[in-house]
Parts: C-alpha cells; sequence; structure tokens
C-alpha cells in the first residue's frame, strides 16, 4: 500500500437487516492521517459501518476495502487496526492491566510504548483495578489504551466521549489527535458536536445515506437541526 | 504464536480460578466426594448384619444352630424374638433386617433324619444388606447341613470319612479375582468420585463457547482477527489441562493414601484419563456451542452428565440393560471410560483389550469438536 492510496475505501455499501435497508449504497474514502468523523443521530447505522469496516460485522452487498484489504475475503487487515466500541467490550473478568497485556497479546502487539500510553492516559494508578469496576471515563481511556496497542494504522472510534467526564474526554482527544499526527488515520462515530471541530473531514449519516461535509458546515447543519426541534416544539407547546 | 495460545489459556485458567465457585466445583468438589465417600465405605467389607433368632424349638439341636449363626462374622444376633409376630415388628422397626425362624420340632427332625426347613426372613428395602444377608445366611445353612448330614450318617455306622466325601462330595471353592476381598469401597468409591469430576468437567466445558460468543467481549476477538480455531484450542487447553490437574489429587489419595489397589501403571491410567478429558471436553464444547446461553448450556450439561455413570454399566451390568438403551449408552464417553477405567485399575489388560475404548474416545472427541466448529461458525 503507498501513501496515496486510501486506507479505506468503502464502495456502494448496503446493509440490510430483516427488510430494513440501514445503509444504502454508501461510499466513501479516508486517507492516511485522516481523522474522519462520521455524525449522525443515534440508531442512524453509524456502529453498524464502524462495525462493517472493523470487519466485525457482515455486509449484504458493495466493497470494503481496508488498507488494500478487501474486508469480505481476509481478516489480515486487522493485525494493523484498534477499536474501541460503544458498548463496553473489554474482558469483564480481567483487571485493567491484565486487558492490556491480553490485547497486547492477541495483537501480536511490541509492548515497549504500553507504559508509556498507560501513563499518558493517567490509568497507572488503576491497572489492578477489575475492569467491570471503572467508571464510565476510566473504561473508556483503557479501551482506548487497548485500541493503540502495537500501535495500529488505523483506529476505528464508536461514541468514544459518550458519557465520559472532560478530563477523560482531554486525555483521549489528545492521544487521538498525536495518533492522527503521527501518521496514523482514525475514523470516529459521534452523536454529538462536541468535537466536531478535532476532525479533519466528516459525514452526516441520515436515512442510510452519508453525506460528505465540511466540518463547519456540519456544525452549522446541526445548530439549525437543534433549532428546528425548539421551534418545532414551541409551536406544539403553543 | 505461541505468545498468543498462552495469552489466552492463561486467561482461561485465571477465569476458572478466580471464579470462586467453578473453582470450588473444578478443583474442591471432587476431591471432598472421594473422602466423604471414603469415610461413607469406611467398612469397605459389609460384616456384622443385625439378625433376630426366633428359636421355637427349644432343643440342643436348635441351640446348636443359633451358634452356629452367633459364630457367622457377617451376622450379628441382636435380638432374640419370642414369637413370629415380635420378629415382624423387630423387622419392620429396621431394629434388625436378618430374622432366622428355627422351627418347633427342628431338634426331633433333624435326630431322625427327616431334614428340617429354616425360614430367613430378609428385608429387601435396601439390596446392598439383603444380597449380603442372603449369602450369609446360605453359608451358615450350607455349613451347618453338612455337619448335621455327617453326624446322621456316623450315628448310622457309616465311616466318618466316607460320611464326609458323600455330603462334601463337590465342593465349590470360591476365589474372588481382581478385588479378593470383595472390597466394596475399592469396587465404588473412586468411580463415584470420577463420576462427580466429570460431571464438574462437562458443566465448566459447556462455558466453552457460549461463554465467549455470548459476551460483549467476542466483538474483540472478532475485531482483533485472531483464529476462532487458535482461540477455543488455547482455551481447551487451559481446560484440559485443569481437568487433569483436578483428577490428579483424587488418583493419589485413591491409591496412595487410601490404597486401592492399582493394576495398571499410573501413568497409563493417566494417558486413558487424559483421552477421556478430552473427550468430556469436547462434548461441553458441542453443547456450549448449541445452547443459546450459558445457564441452558449449563442445565443441558448436567442433564447428560448426571445419569452418564448410571447408564455407563460400571455398577448395573450393560449386558443387564433394555437394548436401546444399552445403544444409547455408547454414545457417551463415559460409558467408555468407566468400562475402561474398571478393566485398568482392576485387570490391566493388554493393549489390544483396551484399544478399542481409546479410539472410541478420540473419535467421539473428534466427531464432537467437529460439530461444536460448524455450529460455532453458523452462530458466527
Amino acid at each position: 500500500m503507498t501513501q496515496d492510496q486510501p486506507v479505506v475505501k468503502v464502495k456502494d455499501l448496503v446493509q440490510r437487516i430483516g427488510k430494513k435497508e440501514i445503509l444504502k449504497g454508501i461510499s466513501f474514502e479516508v486517507v492516511p492521517g485522516e481523522f474522519y468523523g462520521i455524525f449522525g443521530y443515534g440508531g442512524s447505522g453509524k456502529t453498524s459501518l464502524l462495525h462493517i469496516i472493523g470487519g466485525i460485522e457482515k455486509f449484504t452487498r458493495g466493497t470494503v476495502e481496508v488498507l488494500g484489504f478487501n474486508v469480505r475475503k481476509t481478516e489480515r487487515f486487522k493485525r494493523h487496526q484498534g477499536i474501541v466500541t460503544q458498548q463496553p467490550s473489554l474482558f469483564r473478568d480481567l483487571r485493567a492491566g491484565e486487558n492490556i497485556d491480553f490485547i497486547g497479546a492477541l495483537k501480536g502487539a511490541d509492548m515497549k510504548g504500553a507504559a508509556d500510553l498507560v501513563e499518558r492516559l493517567g490509568l497507572k494508578e488503576h491497572l489492578k483495578e477489575p475492569t467491570a469496576a471503572l467508571d464510565a471515563g476510566l473504561y473508556k481511556r483503557l479501551s482506548l489504551a487497548c485500541a493503540l496497542l502495537g500501535p495500529p494504522k488505523l483506529l476505528l472510534l464508536d461514541e468514544p466521549f459518550l458519557g465520559i467526564d472532560p478530563e477523560s474526554q482531554k486525555l483521549m482527544l489528545k492521544e487521538i489527535r498525536d495518533f492522527v499526527d503521527s501518521g496514523g488515520t482514525c475514523i470516529a462515530c459521534f452523536s454529538s458536536m462536541e468535537v466536531c471541530g478535532a476532525v479533519s473531514s466528516c459525514g452526516w449519516l441520515e436515512d442510510g445515506t452519508l453525506t460528505p461535509m465540511d466540518p463547519s458546515a456540519l456544525r452549522e447543519k446541526w445548530e439549525e437541526e437543534i433549532r428546528n426541534l425548539y421551534e418545532k416544539r414551541d409551536g406544539e407547546n403553543a | 504464536m505461541l505468545r498468543k495460545i498462552f495469552a489466552v489459556a492463561a486467561r482461561e485458567f485465571q477465569l476458572i480460578w478466580r471464579d470462586a465457585a467453578l473453582r470450588r466445583i473444578l478443583f474442591f468438589v471432587s476431591i471432598l466426594s472421594l473422602l466423604l465417600f471414603f469415610a461413607v465405605y469406611n467398612a469397605q467389607v459389609l460384616r456384622g448384619i443385625p439378625t433376630a433368632v426366633l428359636d421355637l424349638d427349644g432343643t440342643p439341636q436348635s441351640r446348636e444352630m443359633q451358634q452356629s449363626i452367633e459364630n457367622c462374622e457377617d451376622l450379628k444376633v441382636v435380638l432374640y424374638p419370642t414369637n413370629y409376630k415380635e420378629l415382624c415388628g423387630i423387622i419392620e422397626k429396621g431394629e434388625a433386617v436378618v430374622g432366622i425362624v428355627i422351627p418347633e420340632n427342628f431338634g426331633r427332625d433333624v435326630t431322625e433324619g427327616k431334614g428340617s426347613k429354616i425360614l430367613s426372613v430378609i428385608d429387601g428395602s435396601n439390596l446392598i444388606y439383603a444380597n449380603n444377608a442372603v449369602s450369609a445366611v446360605l453359608t451358615v445353612a450350607r455349613t451347618h447341613s453338612a455337619e448335621l448330614g455327617v453326624k446322621t450318617l456316623i450315628s448310622k455306622g457309616v465311616h466318618y470319612s466316607r460320611a464326609q466325601y458323600a455330603l462334601m462330595g463337590v465342593v465349590f471353592r470360591d476365589e474372588p479375582w481382581f478385588n479378593p476381598t470383595l472390597n466394596y469401597a475399592f469396587f465404588v468409591v473412586l468411580a463415584m468420585a470420577l463420576n462427580v469430576w466429570q460431571q464438574c468437567c462437562t458443566i465448566t466445558a459447556s462455558y466453552n463457547i457460549i461463554g465467549e460468543m455470548g459476551s460483549r467481549s467476542w466483538l474483540q476477538i472478532k475485531a482483533l482477527g485472531i483464529s476462532k480455531f487458535l482461540f477455543f484450542f488455547s482455551k481447551s487447553l487451559a481446560h484440559i489441562a485443569g481437568f487433569m490437574l483436578a483428577v490428579i489429587p483424587l488418583y493419589i489419595t485413591a491409591f496412595g493414601i487410601y490404597k486401592v489397589p492399582l493394576e495398571c501403571s499410573p501413568a497409563k491410567l493417566l494417558l486413558f484419563t487424559l483421552v477421556f478429558a478430552v473427550s468430556v471436553h469436547s462434548l461441553g464444547t458441542l453443547i456450549s456451542a448449541l445452547c443459546s446461553d450459558s445457564v441452558n448450556a449449563v442445565r443441558i450439561g448436567m442433564v447428560i452428565a448426571l445419569p452418564s455413570f448410571i447408564l455407563s454399566g460400571y455398577t448395573w451390568p450393560l449386558e443387564a440393560m433394555p437394548v436401546f438403551v444399552q445403544k444409547a449408552a455408547k454414545f457417551f464417553p463415559q460409558t467408555w471410560f468407566f468400562q475402561g477405567f474398571s478393566l485398568l485399575v482392576f485387570k490391566n489388560p493388554g493393549w489390544e483389550v483396551l484399544q478399542p475404548y481409546i479410539f472410541v474416545l478420540m473419535g467421539m472427541s473428534c466427531i464432537f469438536y467437529l460439530l461444536s466448529s460448524a455450529a460455532a461458525a453458523v452462530r458466527s
């Protein structure tokens, strides 16, 4: 794979679950060093799209290539990716530090940088705590640490900042920026605009269609949507 | 790859060890059962069966008969009722298991050489007691009849040696092999503890696939791209190692401390046990692949593991079961293990005798693992 080739290439992606078409022929590309944000309301299909890119979910039609590999045909791209899922998916039976060691071992990751990563994400004091006992912010930080082991070439984040404290958000955002600045590629899903300014490019996912947008245009669209929502509610109350 | 195998196996072992309930089930329940069973079967051979003797004759001959009963080490005369009704009450209340009635005119009939019938009433509600009681009463009756017969012939002028030959012309000499003292503890205690062990193993293995695929962390496994085969193979290694670690103390206690006889070499027995551990793990894995959740998997595991010992033919012979039960029993690894275990421990037959047991267990393992893989692939 050359530097110019897209890290992720999605073409005419259709995902149907039962009779419902969740994704209706989505196409987009993400190039190396890009922080791509997929924005949309809850239930718009962001998680499905991210899981398809990560090779977790099968899809109905279309082509998805990650790092030059067709995800239908191989899993070889997975060794170069890290994922933070929306639902807690770390190993509950292991302690925080053991999750890092375990996932690192399964990735075949070089663990030399792991201690620094743990330090930067403020996890050092929590390594012996049971994973299930961590609060939402610490849990997401730990998830990000596990995802960044390797380090990966592609980082997939599903609602990384949902329901977490500002300190955790700040630490995570810095880590993600550093990762992207060092040449990594990140695709993240959001259902709020808090971090819209942090992404380098983005798209709005609604009714199974992804509309590419400039982050500032997306913010305007979002604010307009909110305004419309309030006006509609006020109209109903009047 | 070795790093991955080690990581998954270590995590699995940690998971079993940290789950207090699972740890106790797998590592402590079997050994506790063994200790408990040895305590229960401490006597090893049933002796001193409570016996009541009703002597309705009261002659020297009947007292001699009574003496023979008292001298039998398997029977212990605890009561001497004075009538049949009282004897019935004693048996009903469980104060005696055996009631022996020496009839009126016993002495006269014996002296006249007419023969006499002694009634022995046996409480059949406990079969172990009843079988031992029947055997003991028969021994007393046979010995005493022979002695009386010899005396009668001598009184009629027959020489002692001829009288003895006439009555004891055919002598059955008992010679129990493989368990010469017919020790019940040797026969049943370790097998029962192994039954508990195999149940624990089946239940533990029932978590194998559904425990992972039914949890959210399965997303991580899928995202990491680790081969499913490698992942479950590594998990299974930890399970089987755990099963073997749980069975070794059982063998050490039974053969080392309680001195249960072992005809084959310990290595041979361990190897055979390992083959079974793999096959019982494959059965549990299949259950875990087919069930919708962990709770159901454990339930099904228990339903299969609990009756398998009875069906194995270890206690009640397989040949005495209905044909369809015999056929069904052969689909369970437990049947082949307990049959093979009995052969190894008591007889140590050659490789050609044991070979079918090993091959069937290995074949079952292959089939169950293949079916598990197919079911897991469908689920995935």
